[in-house]
């Protein structure tokens, strides 16, 4: 191990010194600092030519701070001449993709359509206009810029002018017949010919769906071009994340860790039930009860603008109790009633609600909440990443979970002083990365850590 | 149908000068949104379509949480570029990380090359900034970089705001001699030099005066105030060399730590900055700050890049 070098970010210090630890190795020095204007500073006090560098970040706590520091760090060892540079995120930063805004009443871009009687083949399409939206800035800002086009008031016209306008500028384009062009205010410089519509009277159903940003491509791109060689992480949310990558990805699995926590610490563990708090979960939970010859239950959560007519028709593993608990939850869209079913039976059993990332803590605490109220006995929760922001440590402690049981891919000190040790549990993950990463420095098969753990 | 227009985008934080250039402009910022989750990670939407249009993305980085900004700004670009974006240019008036861009210490990471290959990962296709701390910081990027300068704007303010027939140009350390000296070419005014031996970073020892100020009106021009330690202390040298009064123009006033105490406490009679990094809410904090307002330049920029004008006449000149 002589041409190992592991340094740590700022982010989950315990961690790094965890994993020297294992690997009886000294921690490689870090002097990471903030300059006065909020900028990051690096420097690095050891020498790194021609080493193997693991550097350990996980995202959490000031996440866009600790991932550029991040990036800072791996930049600097590549040009210290490191041979090879590997970043360490036992918890990926972004890796859950935000869901596009969806609503049921509005699918997609509006479809293109001209009123039936102006339409001629040379007819323009037009241009898909802006979803309005009620904040109050973007309200007060469409009237500060009314007056550019103030001199189309007429809201019948509006339409038309916005035709005409697309067609302006191709005067191979007949012009509608419909409307009258009122030429805009005085233009002062060209850049201004191209005034887009303000969308002030069109608070119609044409909307053009939010673009939403996919940042998941990014963070692998910029960890690249800062010069990673490799990525090693943990229960990554999406496992398809790994393809957003150039170089090899390592992403370790906590399933055996949880498995010998299932194995060892729950009475009669054959008889408990596995849980999966979401339908996207599912088959992770599934694995670990197949592995261990338990039974399964799946909570599925549904979205509808309306209320169900009827529960699709549960292909019940049992006894089949489908219960519909109906939560109605208002979103900015439309009135949307959430369902929660469970499928699967429960009653006067041990839950073992198995989830890979809780943040607000919503989901898992709803979940043990049905699960109560069908009769389970015990509800333990196995949770890869706790991450726990803003008060979900308090609402887990006041929830109907009985037993938290976490890793320390995040810092979990503050967490277990708010539940208590006895009812919150941290499985330690540096022996399985410290394993990683020895197997990895001396070019050992990594494979062998998916299934057995350390 | 595209129209390939100007689409002027902006963080939700420091929406002033976006708002200004687009006032300018004649157009509206494009309506977006940057919502920030429970854990601190970005979700950036658009409000409407940009496809195939010309993107514009002003982006005023002070100081205090700049990595948040910066990431802000990434997922920005990338968020343009996949959808479908003819071409996004960058604004950032204050490149953030340019005091490092050179290895001056073993192992020390050279952050500006860093943030220039970011901003070309993340999909922009030209920047446009405003007095780098270092020119060979255009360098770093693959994709064109506009340099503008504030110092047009600045050659206005002095000649409107200055009695500069009696004034003497001054620049605080070596390294900025060459934009003092062409600033008092400008005014066809005298230039003294400030040399200083700085013994720590934002600290500063001794500083000696080259050149002759008695009974003049001192302008010291500087790329960039920070803690203002510097200024305050040259302040000092100056008056205690005769000098009737002491002014600072700065580019970017960044004014962090204790920075407005120090202004305060000093000597300068004024401290003007450009108003390429948001400090409105120190304005009311500290009487002595003035602002120049630079968003003419950068819309004219945005105009002429978008119209594939030359930008150089905007080095010498600055559009009222």
């Amino acid at each position: 191990m002589r041409d190992l070098v592991v340094l740590g970010g700022s982010s989950h210090p315990h961690l790094t010194k965890s994993i020297c630890r294992n690997l009886t190795i000294e921690q490689g020095q870090v002097l990471s600092k903030k300059f006065s204007n909020g900028e990051t500073s690096i420097e690095i006090e050891d020498s790194v030519r021609e080493k193997d560098v693991f550097i350990v970040q996980s995202g959490c706590g000031d996440v866009n701070d600790n991932f550029i520091e991040l990036l800072i760090m791996i930049s600097a060892c590549k040009i210290a001449s490191a041979t090879r540079v590997t970043a360490v995120l036992p918890l990926f930063p972004y890796s859950r993709q935000p869901d596009v805004p969806h609503a049921a009443n509005i699918t997609g871009a509006p479809l293109i359509s001209t009123k039936k009687d102006s339409y001629t083949f040379e007819s323009t399409p037009s241009t898909p206009r802006p979803l309005s939206r009620g904040s109050s800035l973007n309200q007060s800002y469409f009237a500060d810029s009314l007056p550019l086009s103030g001199n189309n008031n007429n809201n019948n016209t509006s339409r038309d002018g916005l035709l005409e306008r697309a067609t302006l500028n191709n005067l191979k384009q007949p012009q509608p017949t419909k409307g009258t062009y009122t030429p805009r205010s005085i233009v002062t410089n060209s850049a201004s010919t191209n005034i887009p519509v303000v969308d002030a009277y069109g608070k119609t159903d044409n909307g053009y769906k939010q673009w939403v940003a996919q940042n998941g491509t990014l963070i692998a791109n910029l960890l690249t071009t800062a010069g990673a060689d490799r990525l090693i992480t943990m229960d990554l949310h999406d496992p398809q994340f790994q393809g957003f990558f150039n170089i090899p990805v390592d992403n370790l699995y906590s399933r055996p860790l949880l498995k010998h926590y299932i194995k060892d610490y729950i009475p009669n563990y054959q008889d408990c039930v596995i849980v999966s708090p979401d339908s996207g979960g599912a088959k992770r939970a599934t694995s670990i009860a197949d592995s261990l010859g338990c039974s399964f239950a799946l909570i599925h959560k549904e979205r509808r603008a309306k209320v169900a007519k009827n529960p699709p028709s549960t292909y019940a593993s049992s006894s089949s109790s489908s219960v519909n608990l109906l939560n109605s939850v208002s979103t900015s869209h439309t009135n949307v009633v959430a369902t929660t079913m469970l499928v699967g039976d429960v009653k006067d059993k041990v839950c073992v609600l198995i989830d890979d990332l809780v943040d607000t803590s919503y989901t898992i605490t709803r979940a043990a909440k049905l699960l109560k109220d069908q009769g389970a006995k015990y509800v333990y929760a196995l949770v890869t990443h706790g991450v726990f922001s803003g008060d979900a440590i308090n609402r887990v402690n006041k929830s109907d979970i009985d037993r938290v049981i976490t890793t320390n891919s995040v810092p979990q000190l503050d967490n277990v002083s708010v539940i208590g040790p006895e009812n919150f549990e941290v499985l330690d993950i540096s022996r399985i990365l410290a394993e990683a990463i020895r197997r990895i420095h001396n070019g050992e098969s990594v494979s062998m850590l998916f299934d057995h753990g350390w | 149908m595209s129209t390939n227009s100007i689409k002027l985008l902006a963080s939700d934080v420091h929406r002033g000068l976006a708002e200004l250039v687009a006032k300018r402009l004649g157009i509206r910022l494009t309506p977006s949104e940057l919502k920030r989750d429970s854990t601190g990670e970005v979700q950036f939407s658009i409000g409407e379509s940009v496809r195939d249009e010309d993107i514009f993305i002003i982006c005023q980085i002070g100081s205090g949480v700049v990595n948040d900004r910066v990431i802000e700004l990434l997922i920005m670009i990338n968020a343009c570029r996949t959808a479908s974006a003819r071409r996004i240019t960058v604004i950032l008036p204050n490149f953030p990380y340019a005091r490092q861009d050179r290895k001056d210490k073993s192992r020390a990471p050279i952050t500006a090359k860093l943030m220039a290959d970011m901003l070309t990962t993340a999909g922009c296709h030209h920047v446009i900034t405003m007095d780098l701390h270092a020119s060979q910081i255009q360098g770093f990027f693959d994709v064109p970089v506009d340099n503008l300068y504030a110092e047009p704007s600045v050659v206005r303010y002095i000649k409107e705001k200055i009695n500069y027939q009696d004034a003497i140009i001054i620049s605080p350390d070596a390294g900025g001699a060459k934009r003092a000296a062409g600033l008092a070419d400008r005014l066809d005014l005298n230039f003294a030099l400030i040399h200083k031996e700085r013994a720590r970073a934002n600290e500063v020892s001794r500083m000696v005066l080259v050149g002759d100020v008695s009974d003049k009106i001192c302008v010291i021009v500087d790329d960039m105030a920070d803690t203002c330690g510097t200024l305050a202390k040259a302040a000092e040298v100056l008056l205690d060399n005769g000098a009737k009064e002491v002014i600072a123009i700065v580019t970017h006033g960044i004014l962090s730590g204790n920075a407005i105490n120090n202004i305060n406490n000093s000597k300068l009679t004024k401290v003007v900055c450009t108003n390429t990094v948001p400090f409105e809410d120190k304005l009311k904090l500290c009487p002595k700050l003035d602002t120049v307002d630079v968003s003419a330049v950068l819309a004219e920029a945005v105009r002429r890049l978008h119209n594939g004008e030359s930008i150089s006449y905007l080095f010498k000149n600055a559009p009222l």
